[in-house]
């Protein structure tokens, strides 16, 4: 399954609001997890949507040796980061309660 | 904020470029090992895990490039390197890329030129403060001399009272003063005004201030206004100017400021000075007198009024004042007042030339753009090769038609960048060309907006070319490949072939607009130049010296008796030159119009009810004058020494008034008398004077106007109203204007003398600006007709070269080489006749838009269509005979091989 960019960046948010500080192998892993390995994240998906949210001030990235001592790139949520994540959040639910009421079962039926 | 921020990342994304690269690489790098050690941790081979890591990741160049793509702004970066291959290209065709870029270049230059003098003189807000609100009134009737008569003071009271649209009005009397500093003196025009001239016309000073309601009246300071202009030519820009005093006149008027730049109408003027300044202005000739017409009015229009408002209403107050006052109004003239926007009225001399080159300029520009047009698709047909080829590899549509549109872009901006400094030489040549119509030329500039023009017509030329050019379609590789591979014909398609011959017919036909308004209007200049000025123009001299300035002549008997007595030295002085075969004194010189004129009636010849009554020039001359001039006498005698002042009212009279009173009988012995209310406020009187003699007409009024009814007066019975001395010497007359000069400066030694011109010259300044128009609209022709040549001549060629095989059947099947010319030159004789009957049909109507540049040329003059027609025919045919002659040379064994 392929994912859409918007959704993405969510996820990536999401992610790094969770985890803490991570790289980009680890962020990929995260996710691959939790959609139980329906997504799959190929590197010319996931780095480019890592670069535009730094673009965006979202999350900020520096370069730190990692658990088993290789260096490793790693992003971490900014403040601007949270306040969209947020908002992005309480769009996102908005959305899915109105698609959901959308496609209820009909009552009167 | 978040796109701000983002873009102003991408933005210096594209500057660290390599370095970031080199980052992502690594970031990428521990991505996949960190994969390929979980790999192993879960029991996979190394070599496996690693495999399985790389499968993972999509690519590490494609991730590489995408997270390039994000970083960047991508098409920026390919912009750039359409550019650089645009560049390329170009050089590797430099004939192609210099005649494209001359071509465009001449004519963004003449358009951009001529768009900045439009601008400045026609289009331009005003620098008035709400200018567009300003009004002109014009007073005319019919008659020479009718055109613009200016208002009294009484008709400007009527108008206040009764005119309520007009919010305010502004009087303005133009008056000639003498400016003496320290060394020397000068005439200078200036304007008289009333103190709300300023307020009404919505001008400011830029330093000191202006006149106001308090600067009214007699009995205040004479003060005087410099015009921006004055003060920087005259007064070297002087900040400390306001406040000082300067002699006009023989007497002290304090400058009180410095207007900003504006354009004044209907002469320029150097200075506006309150009326106090001259006393004929305060007196009650000028105030009481209805008649008595000196004064300019501009009009504010009142809050909330339009100008068809203040046209009805000036009408009806006209018409009242017409009813009240039928003795000021000789109802056989047809008295009226119009109501023009003053920034049109600032316009109307220079409209109809400037829009005659502008429109020139413009079909110059379609001429070269359709050249570069042509130019473009033959080029096009050569690259077919290598757009098919880069279609193939993968470029869309777009980038190959954004390949193109750089590419003319880069051709149209530089020919623009060309076209500029052309533009910048063109301004000033124009500028001077302007100045003899506009008030309004200093405003000409060629600033932000011309250039914005120029850009503008660069890049809508540059669309228009990328846009004409066909693209390969899509699976246009195979198609190309079945059609034979290498060959050069996939096109030359019928619709490409067909616009080609399209642009080669409107280019023809545009050549003829253009050459034949050339040819109208040089012949125009010929025609005037045979205008017989109706004396013998060669080896006379002029210099006009007037000793007195109105004022004196109004108000000082005595300055009159010693101003003829120096005349008269003036006269026997230079008489006495060697060389010298007449020397006569008059006013005005001959070729140049009187401003003095009058009603004229003539003894037992009442005018009928309703005529107009007949209006002469006044002039004066003294007895050497005529011959002097050169002017013939036709009947009766010349002026003598005895037609002095007491001795008998005694005039001569012009050919046309002649006509005029005693068509078919001797006029010599009868009695005319200058007639009409205006006298009253003049020192001439209105006695009965006899007629001595009747001189030819002369063309004072300009080459091209029709002859006025003149009397001359003699120079002793009249006023020195100004006056010079006219010189006839044996040979080369211009050998004495050292030495006359010398003898008028010593006589006069205060007196400014205004000109010194043979009459020969004055005669050459009349047809100097329709000159520089036939000079302009012919260069602009020659140029059009060039540009043509090579166009048709290209097309022709580029046609044969893509039939080179054809020809070459031909040609073994048995056609001989006039054969096959002649097939070339029918294709091109085809286009040229079509172009011809097109040129021709929209010259005849170009031609009657101009009618008012015309002299003496119909605007259909059959002369000038055939000329035109058969020049362009030749010239067309030449430009075909070329690729003809090739095609005829084309041998058929190397085609048939090839």
């Amino acid at each position: 399954m392929d994912v859409q960019q918007g959704t993405l960046a969510l996820m990536i948010l999401r992610t790094l609001e969770v985890l803490g500080p991570l790289h980009g192998y680890g962020v990929a892993r995260r996710i691959e997890e939790i959609s139980q390995n329906s997504l799959k994240l190929n590197y010319g998906t996931l780095y480019p949507a890592l670069l535009k949210l730094e673009q965006e001030g979202f999350i900020k990235a520096e370069w730190r040796k990692s658990e088993n001592n290789r260096r490793a790139k790693y992003y971490a949520l900014t403040p601007a980061g949270r306040r969209q994540l947020a908002r992005e959040t309480r769009e996102w639910n908005r959305t899915a309660d109105l698609i959901a009421a959308f496609f209820a079962p009909r009552r009167d039926a | 904020m978040r796109y701000l921020r983002a873009a102003l990342a991408r933005l210096t994304g594209l500057f660290t470029g390599p370095r970031a690269d080199d980052d992502v690489r690594e970031e990428l790098q521990a991505h996949l090992e960190m994969e390929t050690a979980e790999n192993i941790r879960r029991g996979m081979r190394p070599d496996e895990a690693r495999r399985q890591a790389f499968l993972a990741s999509g690519g590490l160049t494609q991730a590489a490039e995408a997270v390039r793509e994000q970083r960047g702004l991508p098409w920026l970066e390919s912009m750039a390197a359409d550019v650089k291959y645009a560049v390329r290209a170009l050089r590797h065709t430099p004939a192609f890329t210099a005649v494209v870029v001359i071509t465009l270049a001449l004519g963004i230059g003449a358009n951009t030129a001529i768009f900045s003098v439009v601008r400045g003189v026609l289009l331009k807000p005003l620098p008035h403060r709400e200018g567009d609100r300003l009004v002109y009134l014009r007073h005319s009737m019919d008659g020479p001399g009718g055109a613009n008569l200016g208002f009294s003071v009484p008709e400007v009271r009527d108008l206040r009272n009764g005119a309520t649209a007009l919010g305010g009005i502004a009087e303005f009397s133009s008056w000639t003063m003498t400016y003496q500093p320290e060394d020397g003196a000068v005439r200078i025009d200036v304007g008289l005004v009333t103190g709300n001239y300023f307020e009404v016309m919505g001008l400011a000073p830029i330093l000191g201030r202006v006149t106001d309601a308090r600067d009214d009246g007699p009995g205040v300071a004479p003060v005087m206004v410099l015009t921006h202009e004055t003060w920087l030519r005259r007064f070297g820009g002087d900040s400390g100017i306001v406040g000082k005093q300067l002699r006009l006149d023989n007497k002290p008027v304090t400058v009180i400021g410095v207007l900003q730049p504006a354009p004044f109408f209907p002469v320029r003027v150097e200075a506006l000075l309150n009326m106090v300044n001259s006393d004929h202005h305060l007196s009650s000739f000028m105030v009481e007198g209805r008649t008595h017409r000196m004064t300019e009015i501009i009009a504010r229009l009142a809050p909330g009024a339009s100008v068809q408002q203040a046209r009805a209403e000036v009408a009806a107050v006209h018409a009242r004042m017409r009813g009240d006052f039928p003795d000021a109004y000789d109802p056989g003239s047809h008295y009226r007042a119009a109501v023009i926007p003053f920034k049109e009225v600032l316009g109307e001399r220079a409209r109809l030339t400037l829009w005659l080159l502008m429109g020139a300029a413009a079909f110059v520009l379609i001429i070269s753009a359709a050249n570069v047009a042509n130019l473009t698709l033959m080029r096009g047909v050569r690259r077919e090769h290598e757009l098919v080829v880069r279609a193939a590899i993968g470029a869309g549509r777009g980038r190959l038609r954004r390949l193109l549109l750089v590419e003319n872009l880069l051709l149209a901006l530089v020919g623009a960048a060309i076209g500029v400094v052309i533009a910048v030489f063109g301004v000033e040549l124009l500028t001077a060309l302007a100045a003899r119509y506009s008030p309004r030329s200093g405003e000409i500039r060629l600033d932000v907006v011309a250039l914005g023009f120029t850009f503008g017509l660069s890049v809508v030329v540059a669309l228009i070319l990328s846009f004409l050019a066909t693209l390969p379609k899509e699976g246009a590789c195979t198609a190309w490949i079945s059609a034979g591979g290498g060959g050069q014909r996939l096109s030359g398609g019928v619709r490409k072939q067909r616009l080609q011959r399209g642009l080669v017919v409107v280019q023809i036909a545009v050549c003829v607009v253009l050459l034949a308004g050339a040819g109208l209007l040089t012949r125009t200049m010929a025609r005037l130049a045979d205008v017989d000025t109706g004396l013998r123009t060669e080896q006379v001299l002029t210099i006009q010296v007037p000793l007195l300035t109105p004022t004196e002549l109004l108000f000082n008997p005595a300055a009159d008796g010693s101003a003829k007595e120096r005349y008269n030295r003036m006269r026997e002085e230079i008489a006495a030159l060697p060389g010298v075969t007449a020397a006569g004194v008059g006013s005005p010189m001959p070729l140049r119009s009187s401003s003095v004129g009058f009603e004229v009636k003539a003894e037992g010849k009442p005018v009928a009810l309703g005529e107009a009554m007949p209006r002469a020039e006044l002039r004066t001359a003294d007895p050497d004058f005529f011959r002097a001039a050169g002017i013939p006498l036709l009947q009766g005698r010349e002026f003598a020494a005895t037609d002095r002042f007491g001795s008998g009212w005694v005039v001569i009279i012009n050919k046309t008034l002649a006509d005029r009173y005693f068509r078919g009988q001797d006029p010599i012995g009868k009695r005319i008398a200058w007639t009409g209310d205006v006298l009253r406020f003049t020192p001439i009187s209105s006695d009965w004077r006899t007629i001595v003699g009747v001189v030819g007409n002369t063309q004072d009024g300009g080459l091209d106007a029709p002859p006025r009814a003149v009397v001359f007066m003699p120079f002793a019975q009249m006023l020195a109203l100004g006056g010079g001395v006219v010189i006839r010497a044996d040979s080369n007359v211009t050998n004495l204007t050292a030495a006359a000069t010398r003898i008028v400066r010593r006589i006069a030694p205060a007196a400014p003398i205004e000109e010194v011109l043979t009459i020969a010259q004055i005669k050459d300044q009349s047809v100097a600006p329709r000159r520089l128009n036939a000079a302009l609209v012919s260069s602009f022709g020659v140029l059009a007709v060039i540009i043509a040549a090579v166009g048709i001549a290209g097309v022709l060629a580029f046609s044969v070269s893509a039939r080179t095989n054809e020809i070459g059947i031909r040609m073994s099947l048995g056609a001989d080489s006039g054969r096959v010319q002649r097939m070339i030159l029918k294709e091109g004789g085809v286009l040229l006749a079509i172009g011809l009957v097109l040129g021709v049909i929209g010259a005849f109507f170009a031609a009657r838009v101009i009618q008012g540049l015309l002299f003496g040329v119909a605007p259909h003059d059959p002369v000038t269509f055939t000329a035109v027609a058969l020049l362009m025919a030749a010239i067309g045919l030449i430009a075909c005979w070329v690729p003809a002659l090739r095609a005829s040379r084309i041998d058929p064994a190397i085609t048939m091989r090839s």
